[in-house]
């Protein structure tokens, strides 16, 4: 059962105004600034978890969907976040939060593999998409979602990069600060996995040239 | 466009667009943007259950009471540590180890079955999971290993800068977010150390194991001997020999042969030439972190031909001389490395520097 079942109206996170737009373009966030939530948040501070749930969600919602369908995705970054309030007393170094969010959010979508039978992981089409996502063009969500499994077939290493980058719409030096990986490994697991991305979109490209032509 | 480029973008004058958008966009990269970006992240505010910040805090709104109440847990606190210092002089320090959780079968620890429920695995305790055993390993301020069927664990140390466990045998699945250098696992033939990352690390009965890197990178090492195994690559190792050549998992079947023969068989220097030769041959651009630690492993007439090939696959940075790195100049050896574009080697030398003794022995145990 997903948090949107369990809750009563009014529990929501005070979140702040929305002061903050997550792809900010050039610079990585700043980790000191996060510490700081994340110590405040420990105190029980909720208007600070709102915070770096506003921040880091994407992150979240990127490395989730790097691994289960997307149907599930919104329900599951929710679980992490719970997951994450539960044990938030018991992380000491805060500087790690993001590496450790993203931990809880592998863990969580290592679990729905485990539960789910095997022929249920990928259940993707576009009508379980009509429910979460907001009316758009069907032909280029069809194209997105086509893309989507492409990555999804490459190696690990560079399905979590690549999903932060096109579609959370983070630059690398975001998702290294936001995932607590190097920088230089984020970006050579971006430029890999674009190499790997070109090459499994290449018969499809033809194909629609083909049905263009 | 390089498949490894440098991290450090203020060297590329024409940016890379992909990485942090600068430069020219690049058309097929800005369609990705615009199609996938619909899938993201929209979610609504997130809703706290029942058990949540509030309920835990909403007890201390009104504070009246807590002076009264500190007071008398002071003096009861103050009253039961003196009668435990005059009562034992020894202080037993808190049990620190990593909680493990059952996910099937019957693990044990320290010889005893696990319950389903909350379980410790303390310093000097091993963990054992038979062929129909796994369990998973947890601490917030470490990280995750998942433990596979016939897996033989012991923690070594946990220390503030530095965790030690030990695989005897078996696999596991470490996710770790502790800062880099500060995992640390021992196997009978090296000691894996995570430098910022996710990884597999197998250990067989002989002794001889292989790490694969998810995200991040490893460093492997025995003595001198090391290798640095970045998110996508594998490398071997063997006892008393220690870490062979780590490699991309995706190079040919005939490039993996070659440089498991070159590292770990006794051939003759006939078979080692041409082993050679293939592996410089069959080398792509990303294959450099092959060759990279080639140089240092190749005896001295066949290391002009590497660091030849070496050169015209990734070039090395103005301050690196060929003279350099054919007497394995180590500074040299360093610069070239971090111009391939994998991490900064600056984070591994801290690390030795800092835990000199760590890696040192573990073959001849």
């Amino acid at each position: 059962m997903g948090i949107f079942a369990m809750a009563s109206s009014g529990d929501s996170f005070d979140l702040p105004a929305q002061t903050e737009t997550f792809v900010t373009g050039q610079t990585a966030p700043d980790s000191s600034d996060d510490a700081a939530l994340v110590r405040a948040a420990q105190r029980g501070d909720r208007t600070a978890f709102g915070q770096l749930y506003q921040r880091y969600a994407p992150m979240v919602h990127g490395v989730l969907l790097a691994k289960v369908p997307t149907s599930t995705v919104d329900d599951l970054v929710q679980d992490v976040f719970i997951r994450a309030l539960r044990r938030m007393t018991a992380l000491r170094k805060c500087a790690s939060f993001g590496a450790w969010l993203a931990a809880i959010a592998r863990n969580l979508a290592n679990d729905y593999h485990r539960r789910s039978p095997r022929e249920e992981q990928w259940p993707e089409n576009d009508s379980q998409h009509d429910i979460a996502a907001p009316p758009v063009n069907t032909d280029s969500r069809t194209q997105a979602i086509r893309i989507l499994q492409a990555i999804r077939g490459l190696p690990d290493a560079y399905r979590e990069p690549l999903i932060l980058r096109f579609v959370e719409g983070m630059t690398g030096p975001e998702i290294a600060a936001r995932t607590g990986l190097t920088p230089g490994s984020v970006r050579v697991n971006l430029h890999r996995g674009m190499q790997l991305l070109r090459a499994s979109l290449r018969p499809d490209s033809r194909q629609i040239e083909q049905e263009n032509s | 466009m390089m498949d490894t480029p440098n991290h450090k973008s203020n060297q590329d004058p024409l940016g890379d667009y992909l990485w942090d958008r600068t430069g020219e966009p690049e058309p097929e990269i800005q369609k990705l943007e615009l199609l996938l970006g619909e899938l993201r992240h929209r979610g609504p505010v997130p809703v706290l259950p029942v058990e949540s910040l509030r309920s835990r805090w909403a007890l201390f709104a009104n504070t009246w009471w807590i002076p009264a109440v500190a007071a008398v847990a002071a003096m009861a606190l103050t009253v039961f540590v003196t009668f435990l210092m005059l009562r034992n002089s020894h202080t037993q320090p808190a049990t620190v180890g990593w909680d493990v959780s059952r996910l099937s079968g019957t693990p044990q620890i320290a010889h005893n079955t696990i319950s389903g429920g909350s379980n410790r695995l303390a310093i000097g305790q091993t963990l054992e999971t038979d062929d129909a055993s796994s369990a998973t390993l947890y601490s917030s301020d470490i990280g995750q290993i998942d433990v596979d069927p016939g897996t033989r664990l012991r923690l070594l140390t946990m220390g503030k800068s530095l965790k030690k466990v030990a695989l005897d045998r078996g696999t596991i699945h470490a996710y770790i977010w502790a800062p880099a250098g500060q995992f640390v696992v021992e196997t009978p033939s090296a000691v894996t150390v995570d430098l910022g990352c996710a990884y597999t690390l197998h250990v067989d009965d002989s002794g001889a194991g292989v790490v694969r890197t998810t995200m991040g990178w490893v460093g492997f090492k025995l003595n001198r001997h090391e290798a640095f195994i970045p998110a996508g690559a594998a490398c071997a190792t063997r006892p008393k020999i220690g870490p062979g050549t780590p490699y991309f998992e995706d190079a040919s079947e005939t490039f993996r042969a070659a440089l498991s023969r070159f590292d770990f068989e006794d051939a003759s220097a006939e078979q080692r030439a041409a082993d050679i030769t293939t592996l410089l041959t069959q080398a792509r651009r990303h294959d450099a972190l092959t060759l990279w630690h080639l140089l240092s492993r190749v005896d001295d007439a066949q290391r002009a031909r590497v660091f030849d090939r070496l050169k015209a696959l990734a070039p090395p940075p103005a301050a690196v001389t060929r003279e350099g790195v054919l007497r394995l100049d180590q500074p040299m050896l360093d610069l070239w490395w971090n111009q391939l574009g994998f991490d900064d080697i600056a984070i591994w030398r801290h690390w030795e520097h800092s835990w000199p003794g760590v890696g040192a022995s573990s073959a001849e145990k």
